[in-house]
C-alpha cells in the first residue's frame, strides 16, 4: 500500500515555540538546508499519522507578510504558490493581539489553516485567559490549544489536522476594512478579474494598496494600468486618512486584530511582577546588566573555549595514534603520505576543529537564543555595534571570533536581513581567532615585546571598523536599526536545543569534509611532487618583492589555509629553527604575522560562511580579505622601513 | 503635547501620531523600516509605554499592544507621540 503523502508548513512570529513544535512532530527525521538560492535556513522534517506520510516545514519566523525580509517573502510564496494542505499557525498566547495580526494576513492569503494556540502556560502566568472556541468562531478557523514545551496538545493538533484536510472543512472569514477601503479593494479586484494571478485576487488588491514592491513588480509586467489604478486609489485613501494608504491598512487590519483579542481574553492584572519580570529588569539594568553580561559572556568564552580546547587535544592525539598504523599498512611511501598526510590530517582538522567548538557553540547559542537572553545583550550592545554599521546582536558572534571563527560565522544567521548576516560574516571573519592569537603572541609577542602584539589587535580593530564601515556603506540595502521582540524570560526546551544542534552539526560537516579534505590533499600532493618550492618561486614577487619577507614564506601561507597555527609550525620546521629572530628581521616578523592575521582566517571558516552565505560570498569574502591583507601587508613594510621604528 | 517617543520619561505612555520619514530623501530611504515598525504594531493611534532605555544613547524599551519592544534610537526618533499625563 502507497500511504499518501501531505504537506503541512508551520507558520507564526519568532519565538512562539514554532520549533519546538516541529521537533515534537518529526523527531528525528528532518534535514536542515537553505531554502534554494536563499541564505535562509529551511528545515523540513517527516511523519507518519494515520496512514499518511506526512512532510513538514517549518518556515521563519516573522511578523508580517510584507515583503520586508526574505523571510517574509519566502513564506508567502511558499504558502501561495507550493500550496501546502495546510498550515499551522503557531499562535503565542501571551501576545495574542500582535499575533493574530499575522493570522489575519494568512487568512487573507486563503492559506488553509488551523492554529495551535500555544504557550498556553505562559499565558495563564500572565493573568490572560482565553477562550479558544469563541476565537475559533469569529476566525472560523479550528484551533488547538498547546504547550508544545510539555508535549501537551501536539496529538489534537495532528489529528485536528487531518481532520481539516480530509474534509476540507475550515471556512475562514473574510477580514473587512472600512468602507472606503473595501470599495476601492472592489474596484481593484474587478479590474484584477482577467489576469491570471498566482495569488488570491482579494490580495493582490490589499497589497497593492499596500504598494508592496514585489506585487507591484508582478503587476507592472501583465497589466501597467492597473498599478495606475492602485496608486489612485491608495492617493486617495492617503487623503481620507491623512496617513500614507499602507499604514492606514495596517492600522485596519491591526484594530481588527485588537477587537478579536480583547472579544476571547481576559487579563487579570497581576500584583507583583513575576520572576522572569525580575530578572529582565536586573538583566536590562544600566549597572547590573552590563555585570551581568560580561559575566556570562566570559562564562561562554570559557566554557566553549575551555572544553573545546581540551577535548580537541584529546582528540587529535587519540586520531594522531593510528598514524602507525597506517604506516604499516601503507609503509612510508608517497601512498601513505597522501592517505595519511592528506586525507586523514583533513579529517583530523575537521573533527578536532568541528566537534569541540561547533558542538557546545551551538548548544548555547540556542540557549541564549530560547530562553531570551540574547535579545537582552543586544539591547545592551546596540549602540556600541551602531560604530560599524551593525546592530546589538551582532555582538555575539563577533565575541565568538576571537576564539574561532567558524561558530562566529554559523552564529551571523542570529541576524535578521540577508545584508546584516552578510555584513557580520565579513566583520567575524576578519577577528583574530585563536589560532592566529598563537601566531601573533609566539612571534611577534615572544621576539618583539608584548606591545607589538597589543598594537597587532588594536591595528585590527581599527581595520574591523574601517572595513566594516565601507562594507556597510558599499552593499545595497537599507540600513540597520534595531527592530526586535523582547521576548519574555522562558526555560529553553533541552530536546528542541539538543536536535537544532546535532542536525545543524550534520549540515556543516557535510559541507566541511569534503572542502577541507579535497584541499588537504591537493596541498600534499603539491608537496609530494616537489613543487613547494617552485609554488615559492612564483609567489616572490609577492612575499619577496612586495611584502619583503624569505621567499619560503609563501609556502608557509599558502598552508596556512588549512589552519592558522600551521603558518608558524611549518614556518619553524622550513627555516630549521625556532629562534625565528635568528632568521627574520623584526620587521619581517611583524610584516608575517600582519597578514597571517588579515587573510582569509582557514578552509573551515570558508566552508562555515559558504553554508551561511552561498559559495559566491564566500568566495568575496575569501578573495576581498586576501587581496587586503597582502595589501595592508606590504604598506605596513614600506611604512615602518621609511619611520625606521622596527629593525629590518 | 507632540515628541518624539525617546523624550518619553520611563513609565510615561504617549498615543503615536505619525513616523517621520528621514528628512530629505523622500519615501524610499527608511520606507521599509517604516513598514516594519507599522507591521510590528506602532500604528497611529497606538498607545506606547516607556519601560527603559539603554545607557550611551542606546536603544528604548516599550510596550506596545501587550508585548515589550526594542527600538534602535535613530528609528525610535523619529515615531511621534502625543504625551499622556
Amino acid at each position: 500500500m502507497t500511504r499518501k503523502r501531505l504537506r503541512i508548513a508551520l507558520a507564526g512570529n519568532a519565538n512562539v515555540g514554532k520549533s519546538v513544535i516541529f521537533n515534537q512532530l518529526t523527531g528525528l527525521h528532518q534535514h536542515i538546508g537553505n531554502w534554494p538560492g536563499k541564505t535562509v535556513e529551511k528545515a523540513e522534517g517527516t511523519l507518519h499519522f494515520k496512514g499518511y506520510t506526512i512532510d513538514v516545514i517549518d518556515l521563519p519566523g516573522i511578523y508580517s507578510l510584507s515583503t520586508f525580509s526574505l523571510e517574509e517573502l519566502i513564506t508567502r510564496e511558499y504558502i501561495a504558490i507550493e500550496n501546502p494542505d495546510l498550515v499551522i499557525n503557531v499562535v503565542d498566547a501571551s501576545v495574542l493581539e500582535r499575533n493574530l495580526f499575522f493570522t489575519l494576513q494568512l487568512i487573507e492569503l486563503e492559506a488553509p489553516l488551523i492554529i495551535a494556540l500555544n504557550q498556553m502556560d505562559m499565558a495563564e502566568k500572565k493573568g490572560i485567559k482565553i477562550d479558544y472556541k469563541k476565537l475559533e468562531k469569529i476566525l472560523g478557523v479550528p484551533v488547538v490549544p498547546t504547550v508544545a514545551i510539555k508535549g501537551r496538545g501536539i496529538y489534537d493538533l495532528l489529528n485536528k489536522a487531518i481532520e481539516v484536510i480530509e474534509k476540507r472543512a475550515a471556512k475562514p472569514v473574510t477580514i473587512k476594512y472600512g468602507e472606503e477601503i473595501e470599495e476601492r479593494i472592489h474596484q481593484l479586484i474587478s479590474a484584477l478579474k482577467d489576469i491570471q494571478l498566482k495569488y488570491p485576487a482579494r490580495w493582490v488588491a490589499i497589497k497593492l494598496l499596500e504598494e508592496d514592491e514585489q506585487v507591484e513588480k508582478e503587476i507592472r509586467e501583465l497589466n501597467p494600468e492597473i498599478l495606475k489604478l492602485a496608486e489612485k486609489l491608495a492617493e486617495e485613501i492617503e487623503k481620507i486618512h491623512g496617513h500614507p494608504c499602507p499604514t492606514v491598512i495596517t492600522s485596519e487590519r491591526y484594530e481588527a486584530a485588537g477587537r478579536i483579542a480583547r472579544e476571547v481574553q481576559q487579563i487579570l492584572p497581576s500584583i507583583k511582577p513575576s520572576l522572569s519580570e525580575r530578572i529582565h529588569n536586573l538583566t536590562t539594568h544600566r549597572v547590573t546588566g552590563y555585570l551581568i553580561m560580561i559575566l556570562v559572556v566570559l562564562g561562554i568564552f570559557q566554557v566553549i573555549f575551555s572544553f573545546g580546547d581540551y577535548t580537541s587535544g584529546l582528540l587529535s592525539d587519540l586520531l594522531y595514534g593510528y598514524e602507525p598504523i597506517f604506516e604499516q599498512i601503507l609503509g612510508q611511501g608517497p601512498l601513505k603520505e597522501i592517505v595519511w598526510g592528506g586525507i586523514m590530517e583533513g579529517i583530523i582538522a575537521n573533527i578536532t576543529i568541528a566537534l569541540p567548538y561547533i558542538i557546545p557553540f551551538y548548544l548555547i547559542l540556542y540557549m541564549l537564543e530560547d530562553s531570551g537572553y540574547l535579545a537582552r545583550i543586544a539591547f545592551l550592545m546596540d549602540s556600541l555595534m551602531h560604530k560599524i554599521g551593525l546592530h546589538g546582536k551582532a555582538f555575539i558572534p563577533i565575541m565568538l571570533g576571537y576564539g574561532c571563527n567558524v561558530p562566529a560565522c554559523l552564529g551571523c544567521r542570529i541576524m535578521e536581513t540577508e545584508r546584516e548576516r552578510f555584513l557580520a560574516g565579513f566583520v567575524v571573519t576578519l577577528i583574530p581567532c585563536a589560532a592566529r592569537t598563537v601566531v601573533i603572541l609566539g612571534l611577534v609577542g615572544a621576539f618583539l615585546g608584548i606591545e607589538w602584539a597589543l598594537a597587532l589587535y588594536i591595528i585590527n580593530l581599527a581595520i574591523v571598523f574601517l572595513l566594516g564601515r565601507i562594507a556597510f556603506k558599499v552593499l545595497p540595502g537599507e540600513p540597520t536599526a534595531l527592530i526586535m521582540e523582547m521576548p519574555d524570560y522562558r526555560i529553553p526546551h533541552l530536546k528542541t536545543i539538543i536536535k537544532q544542534t546535532w542536525f545543524r552539526l550534520k549540515e556543516f560537516l557535510e559541507i566541511s569534509f569534503p572542502l577541507i579534505i579535497v584541499s588537504s590533499v591537493i596541498i600534499k600532493l603539491v608537496e609530494i611532487q616537489g613543487l613547494l618550492k617552485p609554488l615559492s618561486q612564483v609567489l616572490s614577487p609577492i612575499t619577496v618583492g612586495w611584502l619583503g619577507l624569505p621567499e619560503i614564506t609563501g609556502v608557509t601561507l599558502i598552508f596556512g589555509i588549512l589552519r592558522k597555527e600551521l603558518t608558524l609550525i611549518m614556518l619553524a620546521a622550513l627555516l630549521g629553527t625556532t629562534n625565528f629572530d635568528s632568521v627574520l628581521t623584526p620587521l619581517q616578523m611583524f610584516v608575517f604575522t600582519l597578514v597571517v592575521m588579515l587573510y582569509v582566517p582557514c578552509i573551515a571558516t570558508i566552508a562555515a560562511c559558504t553554508r551561511e552565505f552561498g559559495w559566491k560570498k564566500a568566495l568575496a569574502i575569501t578573495v576581498t580579505e586576501i587581496t587586503f591583507a597582502i595589501l595592508a601587508g606590504g604598506l605596513a613594510y614600506r611604512l615602518l622601513a621609511i619611520l625606521n621604528i622596527l629593525e629590518h | 503635547m507632540e515628541v518624539p517617543l525617546t523624550a518619553l520619561k520611563k513609565g510615561e505612555s504617549g498615543i503615536i501620531t505619525s513616523i517621520r520619514a528621514a528628512p530629505g530623501r523622500g519615501r524610499c530611504w527608511g520606507w521599509g523600516f517604516q513598514k516594519r515598525l507599522v507591521d510590528m504594531g506602532l500604528t497611529p493611534g497606538t498607545k506606547v509605554k516607556m519601560i527603559r532605555s539603554a545607557p550611551f544613547n542606546g536603544p528604548i524599551e516599550v510596550l506596545v499592544r501587550g508585548y515589550r519592544l526594542i527600538l534602535g534610537r535613530g528609528m525610535a526618533e523619529r515615531i511621534l507621540v502625543e504625551v499622556q499625563r
